[in-house]
């Protein structure tokens, strides 16, 4: 669903990404780690067609991001870790704009729009200016409009943080359900528990480069994703 | 810490001069001084309309040993100038920046924070009153020839009156967020207000042509109604005409209502910023909506930016406001426009035609709805650029709703004045194409600014909106080319028709925007994909 090969970003003379390949297949939730300033953010804004890179391909579902950036955009949700909205728009127009944008039918919309704000209890909010909502209001919304032309891949930037409990719950509900479905999610995150539960496989990143990826299973073995990670962390210091 | 506070603030002012946003580096050398000069041409630019002024007041009124009176005159002008370049950034500025939390969560007395956002609305009311005041000053040395004292004086004159406007920009600026805070309708309130304050404005703009005609030939009737009616302008004038008894009146006055002032907003400035909006919850009710195409539904995103915010409704389309009124006017006044059009220039369709175009181009300048709007997208730029839209259907959204916004007030006043003026058949088509064409030129040059310095980092959107290159280029570089294209056929106007001038003119347009349209298109497409 979602393949980088050799992505390459570098901003000045320093490499944020440095030749990294990934392969996220359907059917699979995927988790990205590392630390602050790793490259995550990079990877992920590129993937979603946000920042232009330097080297390498970015393909969705066989279609090359460089070559057809529309058609993959059509296929991907976003939702980034700091979600600013159009202040200047209510919920429901906010997400009636992004259903008008993905060419969403009113009838599907409707449908959707009830489901996803009624699971993060936000129906009763829709009406009140994006300007006047939380944080967490905010990241539900962001959420709710990305689910709503059922994309096969969502791509998120820590899509925990936050989010109140049950909303955290809800949504990795919600992910697994979509990838049951066929459809999949590439998703930074650092919370480790919520990646060692969640994620079928596992990326770790760091100073652009990848330097272990696989199955859970594969990556972290007998031990947590937590050592896996701060040893990893001091083996490549 | 208050130096601190003060630096960011003027920093964040200033930070057009230094700052590249589209490259996020910092301009330096021959790139920085390139920039200062721009913004020094337009400063000079506008400076000589009020050298201009001040030249017909000083000489007779110094050779009337009357040389207070100048001062009270043009003193009252720079006030009008300064308040009005700066009230409407007040607001924004002291209540709305979007760092207000993170500074109020630090610990920073109110009134260190307060004095720092002051400092930024001090200095953009010192910048228009020096518009004023510079050229006045110098007119005043150079025909009065005063002593030392005097010209410190008249220095030290001009700092206080930068005080004033301080303070009457300040008062407008809390009433309307003492307003905003406890009503629904915040954007119609302050949209309200601030329109009462420009009829006002132009009001007393209408009549000061007539005043200082009156003034010149009656200066005592005038100088004996300032001394009683305007006793603080009297004072101010003798001050700056070199009196230090006046000096330290006009003073006391000046800091003991901002005095006042700063004691009526330190004790209620965070109570109003940290205010409940005042709006009460809506309740959702769940509708059908209309499924929508994607042209469409950019277009009625940039619609709401521009109709949810009254600072870029009073900004960037006021012109709007002035077609609408002006058509109404004409079409009331049909008689009387006729009348005077037709005694002063005969039966010359030509010249009369030329004059509705100026008049017409002059207010399409003033609309720049396209100018900041790249901007405006601030940190949300990332929802245009993940969702599956071209650069350029985000773009064309933009410029389309911006000659949506222009072309409805443009074509009334236009075809209302072409009406009234009863042109024959030839200027009554050639003059609403050459209006129209030109305002597509500005819808696309203001793109095209924005897309070549834009900011997307701001924390009061009066930055993009007010304090930009784009939105300054726009508006005064096309009244600047609207007057020159005027002088280019005072020049020509024994060689050439107005009929074929204003073919020229618009075939100028056409071209120039036909050429920006395509550079949109490619290379601004690809520009705002990477922003």
């Amino acid at each position: 669903m979602l393949k980088i090969e050799h992505l390459t970003k570098v901003y000045g003379d320093k490499k944020a990404v440095d030749d990294l390949s990934l392969h996220i297949r359907p059917g699979e939730i995927y988790g990205f780690i590392g630390h602050n300033g790793a490259g995550k953010t990079t990877t992920i804004k590129s993937c979603c067609g946000i920042l232009q890179y330097d080297s390498g391909e970015v393909f969705v579902d066989g279609v090359s991001m460089k070559e057809n950036p529309i058609a993959c955009k059509a296929k991907i949700a976003y939702i980034p870790d700091n979600p600013d909205l159009y202040e200047f728009m209510t919920g429901i127009q906010f997400l009636n704009f992004v259903a008008d944008i993905f060419g969403v039918s009113a009838g599907e919309r409707q449908e959707r729009i009830r489901k996803y704000a009624d699971e993060f209890e936000l129906t009763a909010d829709l009406a009140q200016p994006v300007s006047a909502y939380s944080h967490g209001m905010k990241q539900k919304l962001a959420i709710i409009s990305a689910l709503i032309h059922e994309p096969k891949l969502i791509i998120m930037d820590e899509p925990f943080v936050g989010l109140d409990p049950k909303a955290s719950h809800i949504l990795k509900g919600i992910m697994r359900d979509i990838c049951d479905r066929g459809g999949a999610i590439f998703f930074s995150t650092h919370v480790l528990e919520v990646a060692e539960k969640l994620c079928d496989k596992v990326a770790i990143i760091k100073g652009g480069k990848l330097i272990k990826s696989g199955t859970m299973e594969e990556v972290k073995g007998d031990t947590s994703l937590e050592n896996v990670f701060l040893e990893l962390e001091d083996d490549n210091a | 810490m208050l130096k601190t506070l003060l630096k960011k603030q003027i920093m964040e002012n200033f930070s057009f001069f230094w700052l590249d946003r589209k490259h996020n580096t910092v301009r330096k050398g021959g790139n920085l001084v390139l920039w200062v000069l721009l913004y020094a041409f337009l400063f000079l630019s506008l400076s000589l309309v009020f050298g201009s002024v001040a030249i017909m007041l000083c000489e007779p009124f110094v050779e009337a040993k009357m040389g207070w009176l100048y001062f009270a005159m043009m003193g009252l002008m720079a006030v009008a100038i300064g308040a009005f370049g700066s009230v409407f950034n007040t607001y924004a500025s002291l209540y709305q920046a979007k760092d207000n939390d993170m500074l109020l969560a630090m610990p920073i007395k109110p009134g260190k924070l307060l004095l720092s956002r002051l400092s930024g609305v001090y200095v953009m009311g010192l910048l228009y009153e020096l518009l004023v005041m510079i050229p006045v000053l110098i007119i005043y040395y150079v025909f009065a020839k005063p002593g030392i004292a005097a010209v410190v004086l008249s220095i030290l004159v001009t700092l206080v009156i930068s005080v004033f406007i301080l303070t009457l920009s300040t008062v407008l600026g809390w009433v309307v967020a003492l307003i905003s805070s406890k009503t629904k309708h915040k954007s119609f309130i302050t949209v309200a207000l601030s329109l009462g304050f420009i009829a006002g404005y132009y009001y007393v703009y209408g009549k000061a042509y007539g005043m200082i005609q009156s003034v010149l030939m009656a200066p005592e009737t005038a100088a004996g109604f300032i001394k009683r009616k305007l006793y603080p302008v009297y004072q101010m004038g003798l001050a700056a005409d070199g009196d230090l008894v006046a000096f330290l009146i006009f003073t006391a006055m000046v800091l003991a209502l901002f005095g006042v002032l700063w004691l009526v907003l330190e004790k209620s400035y965070i109570k109003i910023t940290t205010a409940n909006k005042g709006e009460a919850k809506k309740a959702y009710k769940e509708r059908l909506a209309k499924a929508g195409t994607v042209d469409g539904a950019l277009l009625r995103k940039e619609a709401k930016c521009f109709l949810g915010s009254p600072n870029y409704m009073l900004n960037c389309g006021l012109g709007i406001v002035f077609m609408l009124v002006a058509t109404v006017f004409v079409l009331i006044k049909g008689d009387m426009v006729y009348d005077i059009a037709y005694s002063v220039f005969g039966e010359n369709y030509g010249f009369l035609s030329l004059l509705v175009c100026g008049a017409v181009c002059l207010m399409t300048c003033m609309n720049d709805i396209s100018a900041p709007s790249v901007s405006l997208e601030g940190k949300n730029i990332w929802l245009l650029q993940s969702f599956p839209v071209t650069g350029w259907q985000a773009l064309r959204a933009k410029l389309s709703f911006h000659l949506l916004a222009t072309s409805v007030p443009l074509f009334l006043f236009t075809l209302s004045t072409v009406f009234v003026l009863k042109l024959t058949p030839a200027y009554a088509v050639i003059v609403p194409v050459v209006v129209i064409l030109f305002a597509l030129f500005m819808a696309e040059l203001g793109l095209f600014i924005n897309l070549l310095t834009p900011n997307l980092n701001w924390t009061s959107e009066i930055v993009p909106i007010k304090q930009s290159a784009g939105v300054m280029i726009v508006l005064l570089g096309g009244w600047v080319f609207v007057a020159a294209l005027g002088g280019l056929y005072y020049v020509l106007m024994k060689f050439i028709s107005p009929l074929l001038y204003m073919l020229l003119a618009a075939a100028l347009f056409l071209a120039a925007s036909a050429g920006l349209f395509l550079w949109l298109k490619n290379k601004g497409a690809k520009i705002f994909e990477a922003i």
